[in-house]
């Protein structure tokens, strides 16, 4: 053993140098710096392995980045857990390295002859912070796209170089492909080898300015003894094993949390509510109203916000002048300290600013706590997430990414085209008014519309037309959310068309001579046409019922009538009949000129780009108002 | 085993061995040596940092009308209605088809006269929602709130500026905008290059 030692040595001089630094004994710390220096290189450790092993899953592009840790999180044994400890661990690091810098100033290791060493561990804070806003990005969640479009934003605040510093670092004229290309370029490459490189040097200037205030003491300091020597080794092995157990029970809060309900197929995997967060993949269409800054930069968010409403338009100030002036102070510290009550000064100023930015942190937690609206931000987002994942186990994620299935997915997609191209006009919610309520109720409630309830509503003479009464001032009908207009109560002509005195006179009375079986039957029979395939021939039955109630007067049912006057209920309620009627109300096959006020989605079917919505568009409606779209199964617990 | 330690060399044609000419040939060797190591190493550096100032030369999309919304669907003196603006898009070496990049609030203040406001907020950009209650546009990220015509609501807004307007013209039946990004935090209407 000794010869290969020896022969080690003689190459490389590690052996004596070890032995050197053995016996010359680590120089006294100054007290509370103890095992701080050993976490935050052990930490730095963690995360470059563990990056490391990140990087060889990860994918940086749009269409990739989030995909690819999807992956890493459901499909990798311990993916997860990977990714959550680099996570949290990233998190832990940052929280040492500032304990570091204030246990310096607190105990007056950072003036002279340590002035570099200290400006190197706030150097290195600076770089650690960096480092945790690219690793923020890189996940392409929603939270972290739209917090990074905000602080890549916050560039524009610089006079002159402020529009070329963004295109800069977002890598062209708006955040995409390239800036994930850049910002892994910056995390896992140049900051890493920054963040170790000044590490490096603090631990080597740190060394020789202990040992040279060893020499210097009055008697020289005698080397330390084994036993000191074992015991730091063992505080410090200690310490970095409690720095990796805390990231632990970071990544295993979710169990202790409790896991969220059983909605995915396949139950809750520990991806779903363990390790790191990973929500849902970004849409550039689509802010995320409840994004927050990280922890470290709540306090000045809080504090740009109380600036901003004093100071409107001078934004830069808190965003960068104080944080910059801030940085120089902490720089300055050393020279500052040379007066005789300037250490006491600077120890006072950075217990004021931990305890101003631990009140302003805490001001803002507590805001966001008790607001309903971030918690009704909070749970849109997370049902997305949901109802992405549940997607992408169903179907898999097809190459043009996770988004895609959202795109396409009815569920998602018909509230929201419901909003912006119904809700002008039609209800959508239910008697208790749960749901989308229109601005101002003209059209029928679409909610369960073709069932067997909305059409025994329909042919009910009290309902056909009913509105609310109305409001003295406005001359409208005054509605609150259990009292609104239904089917033609809110129209302008149609409550007095055919079709409702048809209701109110002719088919009461058919009704009262039939009986409530024969009414439910006919009912009954215009519900199946919503799901009654083509081949299928119509039972004798159907076909008798709907004659019965001389519905064949005015409506073509699987037959001609010779002169309609009122819409086609040959499929009524079908995909094919919904589609149609959203692409053109006003054809004659449907209100022809009766038509009131709906607009014709699609009515150009030769020239797509003339039509309102496309044919995808009114395909993911007719889909979501029949409510026919993907739900996973219930899992076996 | 060390080497023999070689005698420094004189200068190669061997006549001017005064120290000063040796002092002289070695300051030209060292300035030779600086610049020739300086160079090769600059090299590769200047070429990364001039693809890396790539993004300085491309402007972005120029705005050019899009077809948002019919006039049938925007009821006059009716509420905003966010509609999304969905346009092609390039990103570096994708070009996609038909993609959701934003969205545009659209309000009927006329017959024929449309007030069409950007949804990002010129705060921070996060993008407003409309308040059916209050009837007003409210910023969640913090809290900035607009009236009816994207006016700042507040005497002190967390907003430097009213919500951005876009301009719009219908044709026919059909109202086209054209869609634009600004800069966030100015207290100028200032479009994104």
């Amino acid at each position: 053993m000794k010869a290969l030692l020896d022969w080690l040595d003689d190459r490389t001089g590690l052996v004596s140098a070890w032995k050197e630094r053995r016996q010359a004994g680590i120089p006294r710390q100054p007290c509370c710096l103890g095992v701080l220096p050993s976490t935050i290189v052990f930490t730095v450790c963690v995360e470059a392995v563990t990056g490391f092993f990140l990087w060889a899953f990860y994918s940086p592009s749009a269409q990739t980045a989030w995909e690819s840790l999807y992956y890493v999180q459901y499909e990798v044994a311990g993916g997860w857990l990977l990714r959550g400890i680099h996570y949290h661990a990233g998190q832990v690091l940052l929280a040492l390295i500032g304990l570091y810098v204030l246990a310096i100033i607190f105990s007056g290791a950072y003036r002279a002859p340590r002035e570099l060493v200290f400006w190197l561990a706030v150097g290195m804070a600076v770089v650690t912070i960096a480092l945790l806003l690219t690793g923020d990005l890189l996940s392409w969640s929603q939270r972290g796209y739209w917090s990074t479009d905000v602080r890549t934003k916050f560039l524009f605040l610089l006079p002159w170089v402020g529009s070329d510093a963004y295109k800069l670092a977002v890598g062209g004229p708006g955040i995409g492909h390239l800036t994930l290309t850049r910002f892994v370029a910056l995390h896992a490459g140049l900051l890493s080898a920054v963040l170790v490189g000044l590490l490096a040097l603090h631990g080597c200037w740190a060394r020789r300015a202990a040992r040279k205030a060893a020499c210097a003491a009055e008697p020289p300091a005698a080397p330390n003894p084994h036993a000191a020597r074992l015991g730091q080794a063992l505080h410090d092995s200690l310490a970095c094993a409690a720095v990796m157990a805390v990231v632990l029970v970071m990544c295993c809060w979710g169990a202790v949390a409790g896991a969220p309900g059983d909605q995915l197929p396949g139950g809750q995997l520990p991806g779903d509510y363990l390790g790191a967060e990973l929500g849902a993949p970004a849409d550039p269409g689509e802010s995320y109203a409840a994004a927050r800054p990280d922890w470290y930069f709540v306090g000045l968010y809080q504090f740009a916000n109380y600036f901003s409403k004093v100071f409107s338009g001078m934004q830069i100030v808190p965003i960068f002048v104080v944080p910059g002036l801030l940085v120089l102070y902490f720089l300055a510290m050393p020279f500052l300290a040379r007066s005789g009550a300037g250490h006491r000064i600077n120890v006072a100023a950075a217990v004021t600013l931990l305890v101003a930015v631990g009140a302003l942190t805490a001001i803002s937690k507590y805001t966001d706590a008790t607001s309903e609206q971030f918690h009704a931000s909070l749970a849109a987002a997370e049902q997305d997430a949901v109802r992405v994942r549940q997607l992408i186990r169903a179907q898999g994620i097809p190459s043009g990414g996770a988004m895609a299935l959202l795109w396409e997915d009815p569920k998602t997609q018909g509230p929201k085209l419901f909003r912006q191209h119904c809700a002008s006009c039609h209800d959508y919610a239910d008697a208790e008014g749960n749901g989308l309520l229109a601005q101002d109720p003209t059209a029928p409630n679409l909610h369960r519309f073709g069932s067997v309830e909305w059409l025994t509503g329909f042919g009910d003479a009290e309902q056909i037309a009913y509105a609310p009464a109305l409001d003295k001032q406005t001359g409208k009908p005054a509605c609150t959310p259990a009292d609104r207009p239904r089917y033609f109560g809110g129209t302008e002509k149609l409550k007095e068309g055919k079709m409702v005195k048809f209701v109110k006179g002719n088919l009461k009375e058919l009704r009262k001579d039939a009986g409530p079986e024969e009414f439910r039957k006919m009912i009954e029979t215009l519900a199946a046409e919503a799901t009654r395939k083509a081949a299928e021939p119509l039972a004798n039955e159907a076909q008798q019922a709907i004659e019965d109630f001389t519905c064949l007067d005015c409506h073509h049912f699987h037959g001609q009538n010779k002169a309609p006057s009122g819409p086609d209920l040959t499929g009524y309620g079908s995909r094919a009949w919904l589609i149609a009627i959203l692409s053109d109300p006003a054809s004659s096959r449907f209100y022809g000129k009766n038509n009131e006020r709906m607009p014709s989605y699609a009515k150009s079917p030769d020239k797509p780009e003339e039509n309102v919505l496309s044919a995808r568009q009114i395909e993911l409606l007719a889909d979501w108002l029949r409510g026919v779209w993907f739900e996973p199964e219930p899992s076996a617990e | 085993m060390a080497d023999p330690v070689r005698p420094p060399r004189s200068g190669c044609c061997g006549c001017g061995d005064s120290p000063a000419g040796q002092a002289r040939r070695g300051f030209l060797a060292r300035s030779l040596a600086l610049v020739l190591g300086a160079a090769a190493y600059a090299t590769p550096l200047a070429v990364g940092i001039l693809s890396f100032l790539n993004p300085l030369r491309q402007k972005g999309a120029a705005g050019e009308p899009i077809r948002l919304a019919s006039l049938e669907g925007l009821p006059e003196g009716g509420p905003p209605v966010k509609v999304p603006v969905i346009m092609d898009r390039v990103d570096a070496w994708n070009r996609f088809p038909k993609q959701p990049v934003g969205a545009v609030f659209l309000q009927r203040i006329g017959t024929s006269e449309i007030l069409a406001l950007q949804v990002a907020c010129p705060h921070a950009g996060c993008f407003v929602d409309y308040d059916e209650a209050k009837k007003r546009f409210f910023c969640p990220c913090h809290k900035a709130t607009f009236d009816l015509d994207g006016k700042r609501l507040e005497a002190s807004s967390e907003s430097p500026r009213d919500l951005d307007t876009l301009d719009w013209e219908v044709r026919g039946s059909e109202v086209w905008v054209t869609f634009q990004r600004f800069q966030p935090g100015s207290t100028t209407k200032t479009p994104q290059a």
